[in-house]
């Protein structure tokens, strides 16, 4: 397929979502019907242009100095554009249930849909500039999803998310400047654009590339960054569970890879200071959310304090620098995806049933919505990383790769990686255990009036939770994709 | 034939749906013909090839599979002892509501368990040892009483983190070795240089399978979950589970430790802990489970010495190895029968205290001859199985002793082997004459005068495993030899430099010792001591809980409190807020610590007051002074001065509107006035547009920051 499809692709749903705006639908049914209609076609597009599309860059345009803008559809785009076409059409038909109560409804399709041309921008983009642009475009379009209550928590979130997400893509817009200065256009090639130090000093790459980590990285929730993405939790749940576990997030992640892989270059960065800073960052990360998770009681908070600790995890895997690292990172990318979004899918369901948000109000539900908490459970072992669920072959990949690393601080952060994983089984299994065996003397009486989620929302649930167990079973179709994306094909 | 290896493991779980879907008599049918059908698979597979079968690929690992004596044997026992509990579980389960659940578990963990036993590398084994955790835990919590919910918990504690420890050791393992297929591991090992590593890597594999077989000091949860489980569990937790650790122990200490004394050393202390622990504990309790579990416990002890003989003997370990193995295939059977009739009492009595239980045996001729038959195998009496199997262990300990030149502490452990042979003897005796020969003050007349106390099908479950104990014991060199001889391609023993004679007198010395000093046990300490008045009493002390002494208080006190003072420091975003917090989580840690008991209590509390105090003092003063300063030098810019005509402009629309409302006779109710209503969304529509601006501007400035920055070092640099 030619690559002007990709313009076509980015365009479709984000035009689609614009005229969304001014179009007369009168019922909420005809809404869900056009966004559906758009969102599927969009996979279906996308899927075509991940399997036939041709490796070629489209140009677009060039702004004054030689800016250019373009897409190009390599191995890394395509990898993440296929997690973003197979959840996004799941997550609409969940959201068509669950946004049936809720106000404003075209407006939420409206943005939601033009999010996701935004994200397969992002994936497509083929150099730096235009990635940025489309980052922007992200923080801007996703930001009215956090605001969607129009409550007072939802304001702070909103605000909080747009302070962390525009100030940190401040500091990779220097990271930018200093690649296009340095690079021909800076067009993404595998093992970076930089063929020496520039200005002759190793100490300025190394700080615009730190630079850059950061920037980039406020969207991954690295740190001390991370403010945002637990407060962002009190968005309607298809955003929590697609944007700020899938989309948003691992559009940070898989910035920050095209920067160390495809823009400065492993070669570069190995042995200086800052590769063993960034992963000291990741490494912290990933336990602190973890330690955090298991403090938290409101449920999809903890659910969002997990996502941290686990785009961690995938940001370990990337700091490693090596292409065992990558692989095992975007193995636990695509495996992640699919596991959060269903335990937040889960979550959601509880909400929107009985209103219950908080941990401790699990009590007995195990009982009365029996098919979102046996998804929860799968959920929940996945995450943990018990075979043979998905969770296991990434976690596993990631620990063979910390070892092969051969680098001390590799070694400590596959020990801290086993800590937060049993982290992990606690804060999981501690909310099943209310749901599944209550306590004697908790409030039975209220359970009466419960009931189990409307197939809109238990379908996508079971597809996913059956995707977990097959692609955990049959891993090797996926590990071969990132392998190979790894090795620079 | 490799199609019937994939579906010894992977029919029992396919099996699971329809049990659970299915009702009733269809349902038992269903489990019952599952279990059957692996049955007669793994009996047919007897009289096969030894063969491997490879899924490449799967789990991204690929799973390996493979068939040899030992897991032929293994096989049969499994599904065997499967099959008598499904032929149970009906009855028991019959006034128990829905048992659904159970069964669909069940066969999960069938599968499950027979994976792990066919698994030819450990990363297999490490998979379906997992799924066999996690399945296995709806069995302890099965009955959801308060005790159960406990015991459950810690079963999941104890699965979670070893699981995660030996998969620590696997990845170890295969980042030295590169493979963690069980027949290479030897010849690996051996050129490998890094020893050090490779004991790391056992020993979190043995931490990971020992938790599993209820090795010292990992055995919390056993005699704790075995009680609460449902009884076919039970028998299943304590004849087959604990056995799947105790195959991970083997398979790395018969291949990759093989001939190592350092690590025969350690599993040799650690067995003997158990053994001697466990026998005590069940001498001690006065609940008819319990009693079992711990002999679970001490017997699996028994096992671990031969392991550890094994490992030190070296080229002359064939005895032990042999011991190990027909220990481990007798104690499967053992606790079939005797946890099968503990469930046949329960069904009736719907109690375990042994008090309670005194003479409920009587008149039950059957019950009490399959009693008597797993008693006298597990305490080796001659001509029952468990003779057979103790002869070699003791057999493999002397020689053991020997080879070491008469070192004292190996005939300490003889001896202790000896004594917990007789401590063995000793509780069994208890359970009998408690179930059998003692006459219950009350309800005695009642008790006997209900003939019917089980099913066909149930009382098929305790006789068929009882006959066996006293087949295979009578005879054992057509029998017990012939099964020892298929696990030479696991155990990789030695020559055996000859036949044993089973019933020499110097081997029926050994016998007789444990029995004289089970006499003196028995009589001497439980009869004296441990009974009142005909009553059996509680002497052992509760709070001797090595669960409540050290692991509860380390993992939900100690390690929150240290972990959490790390997490809060980085906590919120409050400018005093992660100073106080760190302040305050590590005086509550301190005070965890110190403030449990009596001598430091009260120290402790004075520390924690002034602590808190003087920590809140502090926050509320930084807190005054950020205060002070946002409403002075960091004030908020003053509202627009338009804001209020706006308020007043909308509040008038609104106010017209209110009053062609009421002119028309059309007011809305409840007082809700336009008025109101436009002022409210005037001002939400301000302050969400005032938040973004300013946010706005915050950004552009970090971005104007970041520009002057890049360009600074440009210039720096460059000129």
């Amino acid at each position: 397929m030619n690559s002007s499809f990709l313009l076509v692709a980015v365009l479709l749903p984000f035009l689609a979502g614009i005229i969304l705006f001014p179009l007369k639908l009168n019922t909420y049914k005809a809404v869900c019907v056009y966004t559906g209609a758009v969102t599927l076609s969009t996979s279906l597009l996308v899927w075509a242009l991940i399997l036939f599309g041709d490796r070629t860059a489209f140009p677009l345009f060039r702004f004054a100095n030689g800016l250019l803008f373009t897409l190009n559809f390599d191995s890394l785009g395509r990898f993440f554009a296929g997690i973003i076409a197979t959840l996004w059409p799941l997550t609409v038909l969940y959201a068509f249930d669950y946004m049936k109560k809720e106000p404003r409804q075209k407006t939420f399709f409206a943005f939601f849909t033009m999010a996701y041309g935004v994200t397969l921008g992002i994936s497509m983009a083929g150099n730096l500039f235009s990635m940025y642009c489309f980052y922007e475009l992200l923080t801007l379009t996703t930001a009215p999803l956090v605001i969607h209550h129009l409550d007072r928590r939802s304001v702070r979130a909103t605000r909080t998310y747009f302070v962390f997400s525009l100030g940190g893509a401040a500091f990779g817009f220097a990271s930018m400047i200093f690649l296009i200065a340095n690079g021909v256009d800076g067009n993404f090639t595998f093992g970076g654009i930089l063929t020496a130090y520039p200005y002759g000093k190793p100490v300025v790459t190394e700080i615009f590339y730190f630079l850059g980590f950061l920037g980039f990285g406020v969207k991954a929730a690295i740190f001390p960054l991370h403010h945002w993405l637990p407060k962002a939790s009190v968005a309607p749940t298809p955003v929590t569970a697609l944007l700020h576990a899938v989309a948003v997030v691992k559009s940070g992640v898989f910035a920050v890879m095209r920067l160390t892989y495809y823009s400065y270059g492993p070669e570069l960065l190995r042995g200086t200071w800052v590769k063993p800073t960034v992963m000291i960052i990741a490494v912290f990360t990933l336990f602190y959310g973890a330690a955090r998770a298991v403090k938290e009681p409101h449920w999809k908070r903890r659910l969002a304090y997990s996502t941290v600790a686990n785009l961690s995890y995938i940001l370990f895997g990337v700091t490693m620098m090596t292409s065992e690292g990558l692989s095992a990172g975007l193995l636990h990318m695509a495996f992640h995806a699919e596991i959060k979004i269903l335990a937040f899918f889960c979550a959601g369901a509880v909400l929107q049933y009985t209103g219950r948000e908080y941990v401790y109000e699990l009590d007995g539900l195990g009982r009365r919505m029996k098919i979102t908490f046996a998804c929860f459970l799968i959920a929940a072992l996945a995450l943990v990383g018990i075979p043979p669920f998905s969770g296991f072959v990434s976690k596993w990949s990631l620990l063979s790769a910390a070892a092969q690393s051969g680098d001390l601080l590799a070694y400590i952060g596959a020990g801290v990686l086993l800590i937060a994983a049993l982290l992990t089984a606690i804060y999981m299994f501690t909310s099943l255990r209310r749901a599944y065996f209550p306590d004697q003397n908790s409030d039975f009486a209220s359970l009466e009036s419960v009931r189990e989620a409307s197939p809109m929302m238990t379908v996508p649930m079971m597809i996913l939770a059956l995707g977990i167990l097959l692609t955990g079973v049959f891993a090797s179709p996926i590990a071969a994709a990132a392998n190979a994306i790894a090795a620079g094909m | 034939m490799n199609i019937l290896i994939l579906s010894l493991v992977f029919l029992p779980m396919i099996g699971a749906l329809p049990a659970y879907f299915s009702k009733n008599r269809l349902q038992k049918f269903c489990c019952f013909f599952f279990a059957a059908v692996s049955l007669g698979i793994s009996a047919a597979l007897l009289f096969s090839e030894n063969m491997t079968v490879e899924l490449p690929e799967i789990c991204s690992l690929g799973l390996r599979f493979e068939l040899d004596g030992f897991r032929k044997v293994y096989a049969v026992v499994i599904s065997f002892a499967w099959l008598m509990t499904f032929l149970l579980s009906p009855e028991y389960f019959a006034h128990h509501g829905d048992p659904s659940r159970y069964y669909f578990f069940n066969l999960l963990t069938l599968g499950a368990t027979l994976g792990v036993f066919l698994a030819a590398d450990l990363s297999t084994a490490f998979i379906f040892f997992e799924i066999m955790s996690f399945t296995s835990f709806t069995w302890v919590i099965h009955e959801e009483t308060d005790g159960a919910v406990r015991a459950a918990n810690t079963y999941l504690a104890v699965a979670v983190i070893g699981g995660l420890v030996a998969l620590m050791g696997l990845f170890l393992l295969h980042h030295e070795l590169g493979t963690t297929e069980i027949s290479g591991l030897y010849a690996l090992a051996q050129k490998s240089p890094n020893k050090p590593t490779l004991f790391a890597a056992g020993c979190c594999i043995l931490f990971g399978f020992g938790a599993k077989a209820g090795m010292f000091p990992l055995h919390i949860w056993l005699p704790k979950a075995h009680p609460v489980a449902p009884a076919p569990a039970s028998a299943l937790l304590s004849g087959v589970l604990t056995k799947s650790g105790i195959w991970g122990i083997l398979a790395i200490s018969a291949n990759l430790f093989r001939e190592d004394p350092a690590w025969g050393t350690l599993i040799l202390a650690l067995g003997t802990v158990t053994m001697v622990l466990g026998a005590l504990l069940a001498l001690f309790s006065v609940d008819l489970k319990r009693t079992l579990a711990c002999s679970s416990m001490s017997q699996i002890g028994f096992i671990l010495v031969g392991i550890g003989c094994l490992c030190l003997l070296g080229e002359e370990n064939a005895l032990a190895a042999r011991g190990a193995l027909l220990h481990m295939m007798n104690h499967s059977i053992f606790k079939t029968v005797l946890f099968a009739c503990a469930g046949i009492v329960y069904m009736n009595a719907h109690t375990l205290d042994l008090n309670e239980l005194r003479g409920f045996g009587r008149k039950k001729p059957l019950l009490r001859i399959c009693f008597l038959s797993g008693a006298l195998g597990i305490g080796g009496i001659p001509l029952f199985s468990g003779y057979v199997s103790k002869t070699l262990l003791h057999e493999g300990i002397v020689e053991t002793a020997h080879a070491f030149g008469g070192a004292f502490l190996l005939h300490l452990v003889e001896w202790l082997f000896l004594i917990s042979g007789g401590m063995t003897l000793a509780y069994m005796t208890k359970l009998f004459v408690a179930l059998f020969v003692d006459r219950n003050p009350e309800k005695q007349a009642e008790g006997e005068e209900k003939p019917a106390y089980a099913k066909f099908p149930a009382i098929l479950s305790i006789l068929c495993p009882a006959v066996l104990i006293p087949v295979l014991g009578a005879c054992p060199g057509f029998t017990m030899d012939r099964i020892a001889d298929l696990g030479t391609d696991f155990f990789h023993p030695g020559e055996l430099a000859h036949a044993v004679s089973y019933f020499s007198l110097e081997n029926l010395k050994g016998a007789l010792i444990s029995l004289m000093i089970g006499a003196v046990l028995y009589f001497g300490l439980i009869r004296c001591l441990l009974m009142k008045e005909g009553r059996y009493l509680d002497r052992w002390n509760k709070k001797i809980d090595l669960e409540d002494i050290l692991y509860r208080p380390l993992i939900l006190r100690w390690l929150p409190g240290i972990f959490g003072a790390i997490a809060s420091v980085f906590g919120e975003n409050r400018v005093t807020g992660p100073f106080c917090r760190a302040c305050f989580r590590f005086i509550s840690s301190a005070g965890a610590l110190f403030g449990e008991n009596k001598a430091t209590e009260p120290a402790a509390k004075a520390v924690f007051r002034t602590g808190t105090i003087a920590t809140r003092g502090v926050g509320d003063l930084l807190d005054a002074s950020v205060f002070a300063l946002r409403k002075t030098a960091f004030r908020d810019s003053p509202p627009p001065s338009d804001e209020k005509l706006a308020e007043h402009y909308y509040f008038r629309i609104g106010d017209r509107i209110d009053r062609l409302a009421v002119k028309s006779g059309k007011e809305r109710k409840g007082g809700h006035h336009y008025a109101r209503l436009f002022v409210r969304v005037h001002t939400t529509l301000l302050n969400t547009f005032r938040a973004i601006t300013g946010n706005l501007s915050f950004a552009l400035l970090m971005l104007i920051a970041a520009i002057v920055l890049v360009f600074l070092y440009i210039f720096v640099v460059r000129n």
